[in-house]
């Protein structure tokens, strides 16, 4: 039998977009990448010192007095705390201490690896893939998260109304009453713990009230649409109407909504790392990379923030590109 | 002298990169100077599009006109124009209005200044003299207070006197050539009567010719000079109005005048398309009694039904709509009772109550012998089996993420109809051939099927509970009169099958007649007046009910005035 | 009108209550005890107990909850744990360089998206709209650190054209020579995603009726994008800017941060990088209030400029 049902025609007109097929390869791949990570695959080895301290992209060719830079970059503060010394400053310290401590002689050290090194002279390509496991699975995680409160929230206030509707829209104003990045701060500051895991759950429970007010407006618009009162007329429960019949139906805006968050709580990541209450200090994401890219960039050390930058910016892009082309197929009024 | 010919004219559109349409196939047509040319056919014959051509308004991103096509506008073929000849000849001499004049109008900005806008681009006239001809036409097209209406929004107007402005901007310049879509289409059919009359007086006094498009031919036989039948693209048919009416040579003309119930007949089936086109036999031609006897038993009735809406406002106060004032009726087994009224007249409301889709506030509605309206949503289920409903739009009725099979599949896996899946599969089977659909379409999803396709499927969906009411709300008002006509054949073939009772309701008044054994009248969520149908459309009793039935196209000048 | 905003000012009540519990329910429950926060910082166990008594946090839960309902009420926060300084001198010192970078690049952000978003839009479906389009994705899709790092490294650090950091005594001084790198950093930002924004803000207009109806009526193009259109789509886009604003105010902070400009955001980021609770309970409490205000304020002038709206 020929299926021809919603998705199946959504994916066709999917199949013509050109520029969305190459988007969902490169997002397959990413994730693909992210798996192997995450099994052991690959990478395994990213926190080896393969290499001198800020040893240079091998299209480079090697630098003459590298050890001498070292020195500085281990000297060297980041651009003007304002006098407030570094809250990371003697954790990360600790922790070259035992990384030089467990490092065996310099015999093995290349002097340049495939797009550098960093401070300890770990290579920047393998750091950058692990960060892809990390961010990308933040990003996954929490918009998944998200996308389900929303979804869950949205869809009892846009169906139920009345009480229960004035009851979530409370919530609602008042999660959004406070701008985004300070409710997530202000959580972070409490929280105070770092890792993955309260990462994903500051991002997922502080944002979905985005998805939370599409899916209720899609909720009201549906629930009074003739084939949910035909449903009601056959004697359709209501926890049928909304989740059978309804649900279904606002599925794309879920989907459209989900990739959207997935961008939205990578960017997120990175400037949540970057400031200190993102991933912890064993752990390499995207955003730990461009924290430590800010101050190599004054040494005219370039290659962990150009690599960092170009990794996270392709699967965003592509991401973006994907949830445009996924809105385009789904609905194709829109156009 | 032809004002406007038009000559090949073809015109195609990119769907996306891989399939285009022709909407309009090579036709050619005059409009003769001070003419009133009707270009006449159902959706998808490319009526609307030729009209947007001759403005030069195709959306230019997906459409293109074939090389040989030529619009000649007093010799001079506007395919060709520069962009800025046609500006100046659009709204100046050639003007268009629409068929819904509520998204028509920008709705940010005065009625005043959507109409000077007109005079200023094309008449040159700024200051005082803006405001005096705007206000002298607002009086034209017959909008009271003008001096006041002048810094009115659209949205706070009534959709026919939105079209008045419409017609009032058209004919701001004197045109010679005013283009008409469908422009009473959204209208209920008093203010349709009030824009027909307005439109015919002013194209009389102001000597313009008028390209009228339409899928009603009724109204065409009122306005018309000269007729243009139009289906999938081509011209299938043009002739003069009096001799179109009077003797149609194609064959699909011939179906579209008798597909429409006759005003003074009641054939036990109504002629549809395929009796013309192909060979299959005409359908049976007698005479179907209607009317109630007075002896039938009665299977509901509704006592002083009312339904109110709140809508919060201000602190703590509510805002009381009456949807449905007070509504007493009889519904006699295996009968139908038709409901007609206006936009706005709780008919729709008053199907939703008995269904129990809504919630009514007042008053009670007995069904053997129980008030339904006091029964707990549990113990309903029951009943609500016995009362099913159709919708009006057959797009919005149906789930688009089941197939077929689902859809009929549910009321009958809800209500425990059927042993397991395979007994309901050819239950549904049954049904869909019953309303005339091949088996195979169970596993189809419905945006697979076309409009009257959808609304066999949402009857056969109704039927698998075996209702004993069916309530039928607007069913055939969106469709084309061509389907019309089967759709009204089918469900007239299942009352004799079944006998069930119908509520029909619709807006239709020549349908309702035809379908209804009797007929009520509703205006402003009230009953004004019940009766058989050949007593009320024959001696109307109330002042309202004669001025719906005074409204009905094709009356007033009965054809030809050519 | 009066009744509608008196009526809006009395609906703030339960919203600032909800803000209120879920901020003191962060720092008074879920933040643990701040004494021990306090004290490790100021490295005197000893006074663990005088602070707690300060704080008030030695008292039951509904009593903090009521001294900083008071707070709240009397606008006095307290003072930083950190200087000292009291958290109102703080804000009144910190919003005139906060806005003297965000007036400018809103304005000018705004004015640059919505001319670019109009031209795309009207051009939509050719290849210059997909490439702006592409080109906005890429850009939108390299974190706004990026942004600051690179900017600031080329046009501070290596061509030595504005100073690297750092903020002046007079406004002119400020406005254009400090804040000048943040500015432009600001409206490179911003500039993507709002073009990618308004453009659908456009495209909704374009394909209205009422823009068939202009084009029948003879005016030139011209006249339909620049007045009917423009003047439908300008609603969502001014709506959207007011929405933003109080974000914003706290949201610059990575921009303050790297170009040292005494902001609000940049004290955000202080209190929260310390653990100054008071200051981020201030600025949460404050920012959900001057939140409420615009929206009342875009719900007022949405009045103003769409006639459909009815204050109800």
């Amino acid at each position: 039998m020929k299926e021809t049902g919603v998705w199946v025609l959504a994916w066709r007109r999917f199949k013509r977009d050109r520029l969305g097929v190459a988007s969902l390869v490169v997002v397959v791949v990413y994730a693909a990448v992210m798996l192997a990570a995450a099994g052991g695959l690959i990478v395994r080895d990213w926190g080896d010192e393969a290499g001198v301290s800020f040893a240079p992209p091998t299209f480079l060719g090697p630098e003459a007095e590298s050890p001498q830079l070292a020195q500085m970059a281990d000297g060297a503060q980041p651009i003007a705390d304002y006098g407030i010394p570094d809250p990371l400053a003697p954790d990360l310290a600790a922790i070259a201490k035992t990384l030089a401590g467990s490092a065996s002689g310099n015999e093995a050290r290349a002097l340049t690896l495939p797009l550098g090194g960093d401070k300890w002279g770990r290579d920047v390509l393998k750091k950058a893939v692990k960060g892809t496991q990390t961010s990308l699975f933040i990003g996954l995680a929490a918009a998944a998260l998200a996308a389900f409160i929303g979804t869950l929230f949205g869809a009892l206030a846009g169906y139920r109304g009345g009480k229960v509707d004035d009851l979530f829209n409370w919530l609602y104003s008042v999660f959004t009453s406070i701008p985004y990045l300070l409710l997530v701060l202000s959580i972070a500051a409490v929280v105070n713990s770092k890792g993955v895991v309260p990462v994903i759950l500051i991002l997922g429970l502080t944002g979905w009230t985005g998805i939370f007010r599409l899916i209720r407006a899609e909720y009201m618009k549906h629930k009074v649409r003739e084939y949910v009162m035909a449903a009601d007329a056959i004697g359709a429960s209501n926890a049928r109407r909304m989740f059978v019949h309804i649900l279904p139906n606002v599925s794309h805006v879920v989907l459209v909504q989900l990739s959207l968050h997935v961008v939205l709580f990578i960017k997120s990541e990175v400037i949540l790392t970057f400031l200190g209450f993102g991933v912890g200090v064993d752990t390499v994401s995207w955003g730990s990379m461009l924290a430590e890219a800010g101050s190599e960039l004054l040494l005219g050390k370039w290659w962990q923030l150009t690599t960092a930058t170009v990794f996270m910016a392709l699967l965003v892009t592509a991401f973006s590109l994907l949830t445009d082309a996924m809105r385009d197929a789904l609905d194709p009024r829109l156009k | 002298m032809n004002l406007l010919e038009i000559r090949d004219l073809s015109i195609r559109f990119r769907l996306d990169e891989a399939t285009t349409v022709d909407a309009v196939k090579g036709i050619s047509f005059d409009v003769p100077v001070r003419s009133s040319v009707a270009l006449v056919g159902e959706s998808g014959s490319g009526k609307s599009v030729t009209a947007l051509s001759v403005m030069g308004l195709l959306p230019k991103e997906n459409s293109s006109v074939g090389s040989a096509s030529r619009i000649l506008y007093r010799d001079k073929d506007l395919l060709k124009a520069r962009p800025g000849e046609l500006q100046k000849l659009r709204g100046a001499e050639i003007s268009m209005i629409f068929q819904e004049p509520m998204s028509s109008l920008n709705p940010v900005f005065s009625v005043g200044f959507q109409i000077g806008e007109v005079l200023r681009k094309h008449l040159g006239l700024t200051g005082r003299a803006v405001r005096d001809r705007t206000i002298e036409l607002l009086q034209e097209v017959g909008i009271t207070e003008p001096e006041r209406r002048l810094d009115v929004y659209p949205f706070q107007l009534s959709g026919g006197q939105q079209q008045r402005v419409m017609i009032a901007m058209a004919i701001a310049c004197e045109p010679k050539l005013l283009i008409a879509d469908e422009p009473t289409t959204a209208l209920d059919v008093t203010v349709q009567r009030q824009i027909m009359d307005l439109i015919a007086g002013l194209q009389e006094r102001h000597e313009m010719a008028m390209l009228f498009i339409t899928h009603d031919l009724a109204l065409v036989s009122e306005i018309a000079d000269h007729v243009v039948v139009m289906r999938d693209g081509e011209v299938r048919e043009q002739a003069p109005a009096s001799q179109l009416f009077r003797d149609p040579r194609d064959a699909y003309t011939k179906a579209l005048l008798a597909c429409r119930p006759p005003r003074d007949r009641r054939p036990k089936r109504l002629p549809v398309i395929d009796d013309f086109m192909g060979d299959a036999p005409r359908g049976d031609t007698g005479e179907r009694r209607r009317g109630l006897s007075g002896s039938e038993p009665t299977l509901l009735e509704a006592k002083g039904l009312a339904k109110s809406f709140y809508f919060r406002e201000g602190w703590l106060k509510q805002r009381e709509l009456k949807a449905v004032k007070s509504a007493s009726f009889k519904i006699a087994k295996g009968k139908t009772l038709g409901v007609v009224g206006e936009s706005g007249s709780g008919k729709t409301t008053v199907a939703l109550l008995v269904a129990r889709l809504h919630q009514a506030t007042g008053g009670e509605v007995r069904f053997e012998g129980r008030d339904l309206l006091k029964v707990e949503p549990k113990a309903a289920m029951p009943y609500k089996r016995r009362i099913q409903i159709v919708f009006q739009n057959p797009y919005a009725s149906l789930n688009p993420r089941f197939t077929v099979g689902q859809i009929l599949a549910e009321p009958m896996l809800i209500h425990g109809i059927g042993a397991d899946d395979a007994e309901r599969h050819s239950l549904a089977a049954e049904l869909l051939k019953k309303v005339g659909l091949p088996p195979l379409s169970l596993e189809k999803y419905p945006h697979e099927f076309s409009g009257g396709q959808r609304q066999r499927i949402a009857i056969a969906r109704a039927l698998t509970l075996k209702p004993e009411l069916l309530i039928c709300d607007e069913s055939v008002s969106a469709l084309d009169v061509s389907v019309q006509a089967q759709l009204l054949n089918l469900l007239q073939d299942l009352q004799d099958e079944y006998a069930m009772s119908y509520l029909f309701i619709s807006h239709d008044l020549a349908v309702v007649r035809y379908m209804a054994d009797e007929v009520m009248v509703m205006k402003d969520g009230e009953v004004v007046e019940i009766a058989g149908p050949d007593e009320l459309y024959a001696n109307p009793q109330h002042p309202y009910t004669r001025l719906l039935l005074s409204s009905i196209p094709g009356r007033a000048k009965g054809g030809a005035h050519a | 009108m009066l009744a509608y905003t008196l009526r809006r000012l009395w609906q703030f009540v339960p919203t600032l209550a909800g803000v209120v519990l879920l901020v003191f329910f962060l720092f008074n429950w879920v933040g643990g005890d701040p004494a021990y926060l306090l004290a490790g910082k100021i490295s005197n166990p000893a006074t663990i107990e005088n602070i707690r008594k300060q704080l008030g946090v030695d008292q039951p839960y509904w009593v903090q909850l009521w001294i900083f309902v008071k707070q709240i009420l009397t606008g006095d926060f307290g003072a930083s744990w950190n200087t000292n300084e009291s958290v109102a001198h703080i804000f009144r010192t910190r919003l005139g360089p906060s806005l003297t970078v965000l007036v400018p690049l809103l304005v000018i952000s705004t004015l640059l998206a919505m001319a670019a978003a109009m031209l795309v839009a009207y051009v939509r479906g050719s290849l210059t709209d997909r490439a702006v389009m592409v080109a906005c994705t890429v850009a939108q899709s390299i974190s706004i650190l990026v942004y600051i790092l690179v900017f600031q490294y080329v046009l501070a650090y290596l061509l030595g054209w504005f100073p690297v950091q750092g903020w002046g005594v007079t406004f002119m001084d400020n406005l254009f020579r400090y804040a000048m790198l943040a500015i432009i950093v600001g409206v490179a930002v911003s500039l993507a995603p709002d073009i990618r924004l308004y453009r659908t803000f456009f495209l909704d207009e374009i394909n209205q009726d009422y823009v068939r109806t202009a084009r029948a009526k003879g005016l030139s193009e011209g006249r339909v994008m620049w007045v009917h259109v423009l003047r439908n789509a300008a609603i969502p886009i001014v709506t959207n800017i007011l929405l933003q604003l109080p974000g914003l105010l706290a949201g610059a902070f990575l921009i303050e941060r790297f170009f040292g400009i005494p902001g609000i955001g940049r004290e955000v980021i202080l209190a929260v990088e310390r653990s100054d609770f008071p200051i981020i309970k201030a600025v949460t409490v404050y920012v959900a209030v001057a939140t409420m205000v615009v929206n009342l304020a875009t719900d007022l002038l949405y009045k103003a400029i769409d006639p459909r709206v009815q204050l109800k």
